[in-house]
């Protein structure tokens, strides 16, 4: 277990390390960009004055480096300033609109394993026949178009010309649900609302599929492969000499060590759903982190900005630790190395 | 002595993109209950093949074309059922592999691998009573530590362990017929010869019949009652192992011979069952290839 834990630390200190840079790196690009967030936030109708005076509040005047160090200050004080576009705490929004793309992405993940594991060992256990052909050509179909395609190309489909699925948003506007997670799916059940619970699935539906969509191809097509690999190796035959059912020697034997170089890809393919689900989120009109950023963006936020970039930033760190976690658990000779590796 | 396997007339091909290949053109071998033989020919002359013809793996591939009698204990292998096939394997025939340590499955433990194949046999057998009868077979081919290797992974053990493992767990089952595709090829010499020499009294003291397969006429020499040379897919001399050494009749037998590497030439190289170096083997590979 020590090794385990010896992972987990290393991979901690180097999150600190990036945590650290991207903050620099966006602090810089963020601030260069042209416009003055001062009068952009005052509007064209404020005095200059008032600018000036939002200005020196914001410590606009003084150099990038003591803003730096304003900026880490606060934020080890777990502030990450106000929002000039809502104005109220940027905590506070990224507490309100977090949840909505963490549920979102959790759920294409959930897709993109759920579906995508099952149809790669399916493709490799049948490899040359037809169904590994139908797999093939499928997932080759949705790997080739990026996920806001998708979201397009389901949303007139199944929204507008066969309308099974809401257009968009998260819940519809009869319901009224108290916020305890954030997440919909809970928090209806939380409340006891069943038709709430469904309206939200249903709501979840289209966007998480055109999310996971590529997700699900890579992964049963990685799958595939490197089942396809692992189905050469000696131990293979060995367990087909002692007899054992093809699909006992699919589980223990094919899948189990074909995962192990899969799972950071797909580890990373969750991650980046993280990135796609801005485009996504923009097309079904999902209320989450994504749609924040864009506006913060425009409107050269600067707080916000840093907040909403850090906050996916540490969430992509934390599914790769998750991630790397995994991989020690099932790959013995990291979870049984004794000594410390360079 | 009664015959355990039985082969007549035994073809094969393979349908390629380029047409039939033949591979096998009619070979007969049988082998006694309790009785060693020995397969020797050059590389793709087709001894794998017949090993897993006989296991009744080739049966089932697509691509090959299996003709001729597979008697195995009175049933017949080439007709017989796919899942009939399948209870045989790894109950009443089992084999061992060139390469012991990647033929063992690299994320599961010693004892965990042992538990499966023992529960071919018998699939309600408790983990404590799988982990007994591991132990008491790991101590039959002299591991030492015998409780604390079940709990190892392929990769932490030797070469030589392994191998001593495999064997272990190809005779757990007691089956009849052993098939050994080159065991320990991958080995160095003493390593593979203490292991082949451990592997002769297993067999002998079991009884369990032996097909040993090599392009080595050296290594089978101390190892088996009998010979089958095969060349391109035809059996070209048969005879019990003195007699075949000693009078090889046929001009392919004859080179083979001339071709065995003079440290096997005169039998295994001696190395004493129990050296420093046998009660050592247990490398502990510490780090990943990371
Ligand atoms: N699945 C297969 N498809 C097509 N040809 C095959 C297949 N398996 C074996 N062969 C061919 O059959 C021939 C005999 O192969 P086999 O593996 O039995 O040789 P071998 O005597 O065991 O050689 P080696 O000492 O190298 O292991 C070879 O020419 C090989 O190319
Ligand atoms: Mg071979």
């Amino acid at each position: 277990m020590s090794s385990v834990l010896r992972i987990l630390l290393r991979r901690l200190g180097i999150s600190v390390i990036v945590l650290i840079g991207v903050s620099m790196l966006i602090f810089a690009i963020a601030r260069v960009i042209p416009g003055d967030p001062a009068r952009i936030a005052l509007g064209p109708n404020a005095s200059a004055e008032q600018v000036a005076n939002l200005r020196a509040e914001m410590h606009l005047d003084e150099s990038i480096f003591a803003q730096y160090g304003y900026f880490v200050s606060d934020v080890l004080r777990g502030d990450l300033g106000q929002s000039l576009y809502t104005n109220r705490p940027v905590t506070t929004d990224i507490v309100q609109f977090l949840p909505a793309t963490l549920e979102l992405v959790i759920f294409a993940g959930i897709l993109m394993v759920g579906l995508g594991l099952p149809l790669g060992i399916l493709a490799a256990r049948h490899r040359g026949r037809w169904p590994d052909h139908v797999i093939r050509v499928l997932t080759l179909l949705t790997v080739s178009a990026p996920s806001f395609v998708w979201a397009v190309i389901l949303m007139l489909l199944f929204a507008f010309y066969l309308p099974l699925f809401p257009v968009a948003g998260r819940l519809g506007d009869s319901f009224d649900i108290a916020t305890v997670t954030g997440f919909l799916t809970i928090d209806t059940l939380i409340a006891g609302n069943f038709s709430a619970f469904l309206d939200a699935l249903s709501h979840l539906v289209l966007p998480s599929v055109a999310l996971s969509l590529s997700g699900i191809g890579q992964a049963a097509r990685l799958t595939r492969a490197n089942m396809i690999e692992t189905y050469d190796k000696p131990y293979i035959e060995m367990a087909q000499a002692f007899g054992f059912f093809p699909s006992r020697i699919a589980k223990r034997y094919a899948f189990k060590p074909s995962m192990i170089p899969s799972l950071t890809i797909i580890g990373l393919d969750f991650a980046a759903m993280l990135g796609n689900a801005f485009l996504v989120e923009a097309v079904f009109a999902w209320p989450g982190l994504s749609r924040y950023g864009v506006a913060v963006i425009l409107r050269k936020d600067l707080n916000a900005i840093m907040g909403t970039v850090l906050i996916i930033a540490l969430t992509f760190l934390v599914v790769n630790i998750l991630v790397d976690l995994l991989i020690a658990f099932l790959n013995p000779r990291i979870r049984h190395s004794t000594r410390a590796s360079s | 002595m009664s015959t355990l396997l039985d082969i007549q007339d035994l073809r094969l091909s393979f349908k390629g993109l380029r047409g039939i290949t033949d591979v096998l053109h009619g070979i007969s071998l049988s082998i006694a209950a309790g009785e060693r033989v020995a397969l020797v020919g050059e590389s793709g002359s087709g001894k794998s093949v017949i090993a897993r013809i006989v296991l009744g793996l080739l049966q089932e591939t697509r691509s090959a074309r299996v003709s001729g009698k597979v008697g195995f204990d009175g049933a017949e292998i080439n007709t017989m059922r796919p899942r009939d096939r399948a209870k045989l394997r790894g109950t009443e025939m089992s084999m061992i592999f060139q390469d012991p340590t990647s033929s063992l499955n690299p994320t599961f433990t010693i004892g965990n691998q042992f538990a499966e194949v023992m529960r071919r046999r018998d699939p309600k057998l408790s983990r404590a009573a799988c982990d007994a009868r591991a132990i008491e077979m790991l101590t039959e081919v002299s591991i030492p530590n015998p409780d604390r290797i079940l709990e190892n992974y392929p990769f932490q053990l030797s070469g030589g362990m392994n191998q001593r493992v495999m064997i272990a767990m190809a005779l757990v089952n007691h089956p009849k017929l052993l098939l050994a595709d080159e065991p320990g090829t991958a080995l160095d010499v003493s390593v593979q010869a203490q292991t082949l020499r451990l592997m002769h009294d297993l067999v002998e003291k079991h009884g369990t019949a032996v097909l040993f397969i090599s392009h080595n006429l050296g290594v089978v020499r101390e190892f088996a009652d009998r010979v089958y040379v095969i060349y391109r897919g035809n059996i070209v001399e048969e005879g019990p192992t003195a007699s075949v050494f000693h009078n090889p009749g046929h001009a392919y037998t004859r080179a083979l011979m001339d071709a065995v590497p003079r440290i096997t030439g005169a039998g295994l190289p001696e190395v004493p069952e129990v050296s420093d170096a046998f009660l050592a083997p247990m490398v502990r590979h510490d780090r990943g290839a990371a």
